[in-house]
């Protein structure tokens, strides 16, 4: 792929376009931001499908909680490796189009074999359609943050990414939202297992209609391309280096360790949440529904103004810690209390949106520019490695020891993190406090650092070699830019650097693009 | 030596504190008998009596499936009191027990209802159509049992034969004289004080013209309190769903003396049946209990033959469905089988803990990270305090 911001100044020097069908007119493209959010939505609303519909699928499938929880899991299993690859194949192979609509197919089909295993009431083809389903869809993420990067740029483009993420995610609430009323209305024909897999089917057509704007992206993108002489040149070197994990820091694998542990007391829980808040709080099965979905409703609305707020005050660690405490705090109320679990979960939202806006940019500041696809690639990796484990696991907690359990161990999961976190901001401390700076304080000592310039590394770089109170620090003018860019979030700044490496960036910028904002939030990944 | 009078007073109450719950949380010594006194009876002849002696007071339980109708009696008397059976062939004819009862309760399973579920619901409600059988033709017969200081158990198959109704209705009662979950779902607690009741409906046949078949069991209450006082429902919430996954709830059916006094007689449960021979979140079923209505003992039971005696007013007789199922799970005949576990008890019902296990990740989880996070500054202060004093000490070189 080519270097996108090169690519839309040639855009911008062409005549100004007249008419709306014209690609580079206001409209054209606001069209195509339309299309590129609900290439996405298929695959988020279909993800949360078993869900949303859990306690049919012990009613009518008669799964118990490890066989449904298994459902989830392996969604993750493909996407060990594929968050690598994924991405990878697009630049190398399919290009932004087909590999769009390849991923969208594979998801499309996905569902279909789900559903079609549920009509049938065959456990493996359940099994092998939420398989194929996940192979599709971590990439397809990718995928349409390419197409972003190719489209807007400068100013809009983090603006775009965000609200494509918070679209997407709307996806999976308005899932919540609507599968109920679905089913009711399907058991007015259908009776058993074969209700539930017509409404599967009809959840389905969401993925449809996503390869149906994948489709029409893609020949506004082919035509794009013809009208405006883009050209897409193809990556030459790899996404990642496996070798790169070896020179990473312990930081960096404390932060993995809450990427693992504190997301694996949020993505489970939402999978099992139906029925907990229907057996403990004695919730109807919508208004059980509907407390399930908070969590991603608050984080697609949240998760912004949590980017400025980091934006603005820094102290990363700071925030994540606080959040971590804060998610215990809600995992407490609903393991512990009567309370109305809508306290409980709609804490855990806003813990959820703080944590993810403030540990995803501590990868850019722990790790070189240049590893950083990799960072970002094992994180995503141990992640989906741990979802895909635990939910196992999870499944027959329940099923064995029961919901408590079930919150006990998710207790526990935050208790590793915290502990993580902690670690974390002591080792920081000890170093005097790189990652947890304020952002005046932060500008101060990149600029100071900048003017010291001399090639290489990153901040805990010269943190390392700090022991003397003046640190020397080997920060460019351009990585400093570079950083304070992935924290400015939404306000990044719309100059374009034409370096190598600035173009190496870039790219690995749309691939993980979803971590990188703090403007926006990580994928369900 | 003479204390101060006040710690005395500490000390004494603390005395009490500690006597008190070495009596409440006591084990009992069980000592049980099949058929006693019996010398006709065979493997179709069930009449359970166990003897549970605690530190004051006995209690005389008898498991009785003799008549037919499945019924358990508990007798609380003194230390000194015997109960002894007299037969007639291989029917009990007489009850004689040595001294007044402090109290005495008992239940009986006496019906088996079968309903047209018309609403899909699984409860029972009398514009549904319906049918009764009688338990008093079933043949019971003792499969299995244990006689022992640690356990006393058995296990009977009850086959009804009617020309409306064929199947096997099982039934197992267990006690044990110290306090653990049964070993089962929905792992009910047992305690010295209490026997578990496990029955479970295996291949029912249903009526042809009801497509919507579920079966009730039709339970009778008895205890000695004033006739025109009644049992109380009581469902609360447990936060600990470990033993049962998924039921947080807890039901208990408590006489009026526990009810008013503390001491009395208890049946507990989880609304939770099982669909499946193999218990399982998956196999769980919803399980309805309806209001109680006022009744009469049933003729020719057990039941009359040991209260037939006592005043009439001083009797208590209610009786109350439990039935099973939840919309669109294809009623009886979607797995032809039901099953369903109460215990039935003296004293104050048992109340779950949180496991050693939960309290453990708690205090784990909490104290690590406090003792990271304090240690952790008192290092970082401790390291700044010293730079800041090596800077003070070179600037005053």
């Amino acid at each position: 792929m080519d270097n996108p911001e090169s690519s839309s100044s040639t855009r911008l020097n062409q005549d100004p376009p007249t008419s709306w069908c014209h690609p580079a007119h206001r409209v054209h493209r606001f069209l195509a931001l339309i299309l590129m959010c609900f290439l996405c939505f298929g695959s988020y609303f279909c993800y949360d499908t078993p869900g949303a519909l859990a306690d049919n699928f012990k009613g009518d499938s008669h799964l118990n909680t490890s066989q449904f929880a298994l459902l989830y899991s392996i969604y993750s299993w493909p996407n060990v490796i594929l968050c690598f690859i994924g991405g990878y194949l697009i630049d190398r192979y399919f290009g932004v189009r087909l590999g769009t609509i390849i991923y969208m197919t594979i998801v499309f089909i996905g569902a279909v074999v789900f559903a079609f295993g549920v009509y049938i009431n065959q456990f493996w083809l359940m099994i092998l359609g939420r398989f194929i389903f996940g192979i599709g869809g971590e990439s397809l993420q990718v995928a349409v943050n390419n197409y972003v990067v190719l489209w807007f740029n400068g100013k809009e483009l983090n603006m775009v990414f965000g609200l494509q993420l918070s679209f997407s995610r709307f996806g999976s609430t308005v899932n919540f939202w609507v599968m109920e009323p679905i089913y009711k209305w399907v058991a007015t024909y259908y009776s058993g297992y074969e209700k539930l897999g017509v409404t599967l089917f009809i959840a389905s057509l969401t993925c449809l209609g996503s390869l149906i704007c994948g489709l029409i992206l893609g020949w506004m993108d082919h035509r794009a391309e013809k009208m405006l002489n883009r050209q897409e040149a193809q990556a030459k070197d790899e996404p990642f280096r496996l070798i790169d994990i070896f020179n990473f820091k312990p930081v960096y694998w404390l932060v993995c360790v809450i990427c693992v542990a504190y997301y694996l007391a949020i993505f489970p829980f939402i999978a099992l949440g139906k029925m907990f808040f229907e057996r403990k709080f004695d919730f109807m099965p919508q208004d059980a529904n509907t407390v399930n979905s908070m969590v991603y409703l608050l984080s697609a609305a949240l998760s912004p103004f949590f980017g400025i707020l980091i934006d603005k005050t820094g102290r990363n660690v700071t925030w994540v810690i606080l959040s971590i405490v804060t998610t215990i705090g809600s995992h407490f109320l609903l393991a512990f209390t009567f309370i109305n679990p809508y306290v409980g979960v709609m804490s855990l939202g806003i813990s959820y949106s703080l944590l993810a806006s403030g540990l995803w940019p501590l990868i850019a500041m722990i790790v070189p520019e240049n590893q950083l696809g990799t960072a970002y690639g094992i994180s995503q990796a141990v992640q989906n490695m741990g979802l895909a484990t635990v939910l196992i696991l999870a499944g027959i907690i329940v099923d064995k020891y029961g919901y408590l359990m079930l919150e006990m161990f998710f207790l526990g999961c935050l208790f590793i993190s915290l502990i993580a976190g902690v670690v974390i901001y002591i080792v920081d401390s000890a170093n005097n406090g790189i990652l947890n700076l304020s952002p005046s304080v932060r500008e101060a000592y990149l600029n100071k650092s900048a003017n010291r310039a001399e090639e290489t590394a990153n901040l805990l770089d010269h943190v390392d070699s700090s022991d003397q109170e003046e640190v020397d620090s080997r920060l460019t003018n351009q990585q400093s830019s570079q950083l304070s860019n992935q924290n400015a979030g939404i306000e990044s700044s719309g100059d374009f650097p034409r370096d190598p490496a600035q173009a190496h960036s870039d790219r690995i910028r749309s691939r993980y693009i979803s971590q990188l904002l703090p403007s926006t939030i990580p994928d369900r990944s | 030596m003479k204390f101060p009078s006040p710690i005395w007073m500490h000390v004494k109450s603390f005395l009490i504190l500690i006597l008190l719950s070495v009596v409440c949380g006591q084990d009992r010594k069980i000592t049980s008998k099949l058929n006693p006194g019996c010398n006709t009876c065979s493997a179709e002849t069930t009449l359970v009596y166990v003897r549970c002696d605690g530190s004051a007071d006995s209690i005389h339980q008898i498991w009785d499936f003799t008549r037919h109708l499945p019924t358990v009696i508990f007798t609380i008397a003194s230390l000194n009191s015997t109960l002894n059976v007299t037969w007639d062939g291989k029917t009990p004819k007489s009850f004689a027990l040595s001294e007044k009862p402090h109290y005495s309760f008992a239940t009986a399973i006496d019906k088996l209802y079968e309903y047209n579920d018309l609403d899909d619901n699984g409860f029972i409600v009398p514009k549904y159509p319906q049918h009764e059988y009688s338990l008093s033709k079933v043949i019971w017969h003792l499969n299995e049992s244990r006689f022992a200081d640690k356990e006393v158990m058995v296990y009977l198959n009850g086959f009804i034969d009617d020309e409306r109704i064929r199947g096997i209705i099982n039934i197992k009662l267990d006690l044990i004289p110290f306090k653990d979950y049964a070993t089962d779902l929905p792992h009910l607690i047992h305690t010295a004080n209490s026997t578990l009741f496990d029955i479970s409906l295996t291949n029912l046949t249903t009526r042809s013209h009801y497509n919507a078949s579920r079966f009730a069991l039709h339970l009778l209450m008895i205890s000695t309190d004033h006739v025109t006082d009644t049992m109380h429902f009581t469902m609360r919430k447990s936060l600990d769903d470990e033993h049962t996954p998924g039921v947080f709830e807890i039901i208990e059916i408590k006489t009026p003396s526990l009810y008013s006094t503390g001491e009395g007689g208890y049946l507990q449960f989880r609304p939770v049946g099982y669909t499946q021979p193999e218990r399982g979140v998956a196999s769980s079923t919803v399980a309805h209990v309806s209001d109680f209505n006022r009744t009469t003992l049933p003729y020719r039971s057990t039941l009359r033959l040991f209260y037939g005696g006592s005043d009439i007013a001083d009797l208590l007789v209610q009786d109350m469905f439990v039935s099973f199922g939840e919309n669109g799970d294809g009623f009886y005949k979607q797995h032809n089988y039901t099953a369903w576990s109460f215990t039935i008890g003296y004293g104050t019902p048992p109340v779950e803990k949180f496991s050693l296990f939960v309290i453990m990740i708690i205090s784990i989880g909490l104290g690590v990270p406090l003792a990271l996070a304090l240690s952790g500054i008192v290092y970082v202060v401790l390291r700044r305090y010293r730079q800041r004093s090596i800077t003070r000490f070179t600037n005053e070189d």
